[in-house]
This record gives C-alpha cells, sequence and structure tokens, in this order.
C-alpha cells in the first residue's frame, strides 16, 4: 500500500519525482544504508555465534548491531534538520511528501526493530539462548533484516532513481 | 580471515557505493533506471538469501520475499515507461 502510495505519486508528478533527488542528501542516505546493513552482519554473526553455544560473542555481535543501528536515527536526525533549516519541506512538492511519508515510516519500524535487539540483547546476556533454542533471537534477525531490505528499496526510490 | 559473510557484507558495501555514485553523477533515463532496479534485485536478493538464509528455508517463504524484490523493480521499469497510461488510469476526473 505504502509503495503503492510512491508509484501513483511518481506517475502524476513526473518533475517533481525528476528534480526531487537533487535536494537530498546523498551521502546521508548512503550512510544509514552502510550503517543498517552492516548492523544486519551483525545480527548474521550474532546468530552464528548462538548456534556454536558462544553466548558471550553473540550478546557482543548485538550490542556491535544495537549501535550500528542506533547511528540511523542519528544521522536521520542530522539529515532532517538540515532539510528544515533549508526549506526541504513537504510544500516544495510531493516528491518530498511522498519522501517524509515513506522513510519516517521506516524509521518506526526502525525503533520497533531496535527495542526487539534490547530484548534479545538482555535475554542473551541472560543465557536465555542457546545452540537448542534461539528462535527469539533468530526472530529478531529475521525483523531487523527485514527493515534492511525496505531501505534498499527506499535508498534506491529517493536518492537515486529519477 | 574473510569469510563467506564478510563476501556478502563487502558486496553490499560496494553495491551501495556504486549505488550512491550513480544517484550523485547518473541522468534520468532507461540505463540509470534499470542498473537501478538492479541493485535493488540484487541487494535484496542476498540480503534475503545470505542474511536471513531463505535459500534454507521453507521455499513458500522464501518466494513470499522474493516476490516483493521482483514485483518492486517491475513496476519500476512499468511507471518509467508507461507512466502517461497509469496517469490516465489513476486520474478520477
Amino acid at each position: 500500500m505504502l509503495f503503492t502510495a510512491y508509484f501513483i505519486a511518481r506517475v502524476h508528478n513526473p518533475e517533481s519525482f525528476l528534480n526531487g533527488p537533487d535536494k537530498l542528501v546523498t551521502i546521508a542516505g548512503t550512510t544509514i544504508t552502510l550503517f543498517l546493513l552492516s548492523s544486519g552482519y551483525c545480527m548474521v554473526k550474532a546468530v552464528n555465534a548462538i548456534r556454536c553455544d558462544q553466548q558471550k560473542s553473540a550478546f557482543r555481535w548485538i550490542i556491535l548491531a544495537i549501535m550500528l543501528g542506533l547511528a540511523y536515527p542519528v544521522v536521520k536526525y542530522f539529515e532532517l534538520n538540515w532539510y528544515i533549516q533549508n526549506g526541504v519541506n513537504v510544500d516544495e512538492g510531493v516528491f518530498y511528501a511522498a519522501y517524509y511519508y515513506l522513510t519516517l515510516n521506516h524509521l518506526v519500524h526502525v525503533t520497533w526493530g531496535l527495542m526487539g535487539l534490547f530484548f534479545v540483547a538482555f535475554r542473551t546476556y541472560t543465557g536465555a539462548y542457546t545452540s537448542e533454542s534461539y528462535s527469539g533471537l533468530e526472530a529478531a534477525a529475521l525483523y531487523w533484516h527485514v527493515t534492511d531490505i525496505l531501505w534498499i528499496v527506499l535508498f534506491s526510490f529517493f536518492y537515486i532513481l529519477r | 580471515m574473510i569469510g563467506h559473510t564478510e563476501k556478502i557484507w563487502f558486496t553490499l558495501m560496494a553495491l551501495t557505493i556504486l549505488g550512491a555514485l550513480l544517484g550523485e553523477t547518473g541522468n534520468a533515463g532507461w540505463p540509470l533506471t534499470l542498473t537501478v532496479v538492479a541493485l535493488i534485485f540484487i541487494k535484496g536478493g542476498i540480503v534475503i538469501d545470505h542474511y536471513m538464509e531463505m535459500r534454507f528455508a521453507n521455499q513458500r517463504i522464501r518466494n513470499v520475499l522474493r516476490l516483493f524484490i521482483t514485483l518492486v523493480p517491475i513496476l519500476v521499469i512499468v511507471s518509467f515507461a508507461w507512466g502517461e497510461e497509469i496517469r490516465r488510469l489513476t486520474t478520477l476526473n
């Protein structure tokens, strides 16, 4: 549904979508992508560690995943601050309305994901997961990877595609 | 030692930087559009198969995720090629 809104807005406002990415900070979008995908890598390592019953290693990987994941809202904060100061808002065109709508929606889901990672970090620290039983950790990792996939699409839609 | 996961991570980093460079230098047109859809398909596929390990999972679940990263690029191409027609079809008056 969210992506349908993007495509409908795009075909109805080709000029806005042609020039829209020029005012976005590509380095911010790129940094977010690199942090999120690196955070995803850490969760892969965490799941692999728990499969070998290496709880301490798994905990460290989850903490690293959280730190890299937290970089996303931090970068986003500075990016949005820059847009506000430079008048890049929804009044500038439909492209920016779609941008704020989809990326802030994604940010909300990343926030849920980070809360999930904090929870599984605590559970891993208390020894709740073993090589025999780690479905909770795996579920949190899968959710986290889905946010990666969605961001790959959003990054391409708003920062690259014209 | 560089293992399989590290190679996957490095590939994703390289493809992301390639995409960013395209975003800064690319002009609108078919070459950019097709490159972007290829990047979505490849990067999404890597995350699904290697990060999420869906290549070892139930194929129905894998296909649902694969459908998403296939459908999105198709819609990008369709909206680029037939934008005018879709605009007419989705106009209320």
